[in-house]
């Protein structure tokens, strides 16, 4: 079970915040092509560095906590979800917190 | 290059800002409800990042040579901060130039 370990810390980021969503109404994942422009250039480039710092040795993952489905240079398919799950967070954050204080007046 | 992750966490971040001032103009810098978003989003980092950089058994492992050595809170590289400012940043003002125009 450890191998899941880093796509079950993942998974529990997107669980958890699901209320944000549901309970306060933030309206990230019910606007997907919104969610989608927001998503994709850092996913891109971010991505793209995570893949050349890899190459370069400048970091790597302990095979010991991600699955087995890595993508040459050795970037497990968990640290791509990462850059999906980080910013999805981020953004429930920020509409929860304008919801939030929009209804406090 | 000698520590490549805070030379190229500065540069995003700094990229970032300069893209939100000169270009997508946003207004984010401006909206307090950014800046607390973002104190919660570090507030949220810690924990998951300090599980995940925890030397005792970490998910991700940093090169000696190419991080400044500087770890705080537990083991997160502090450098680690400036990356997700320009990561999450970033997100957000790409959300906000993507809002439905009667919502601008």
């Amino acid at each position: 079970m450890n191998r899941f370990q880093y796509l079950a810390l993942l998974a529990a980021c997107l669980v958890l915040t699901l209320p944000l969503e549901i309970v306060i109404g933030a309206r990230v994942w019910r606007s997907p092509a919104r969610l989608a422009r927001a998503l994709l250039p850092p996913l891109v480039i971010f991505g793209a560095w995570d893949f050349a710092a890899t190459a370069a040795h400048q970091w790597s993952f302990n095979r010991a906590y991600s699955t087995s489905l890595r993508l040459p240079p050795g970037v497990p398919f968990e640290e791509l979800l990462f850059f999906v799950a980080v910013p999805i967070c981020a953004l429930l954050t920020l509409e929860a917190v304008r919801i939030l204080r929009t209804r406090r007046g | 290059m000698l520590h490549a992750y805070p030379f190229w966490s500065a540069v995003a971040a700094l990229a970032v800002v300069g893209f939100e001032l000169v270009w997508a103009r946003t207004g984010v810098f401006r909206d307090s409800s950014y800046w607390i978003a973002m104190v919660i989003v570090f507030a949220f980092m810690i924990p998951v990042d300090g599980w995940m950089s925890k030397t005792s058994a970490p998910i991700v492992v940093y090169n000696p040579a190419h991080v400044s050595g500087l770890r705080f809170p537990w083991d997160i590289p502090v450098e680690e901060f400036v990356y997700a400012f320009a990561l999450v940043t970033l997100t957000i003002v790409l959300w906000e130039r993507a809002a439905p125009a009667e919502a601008r």
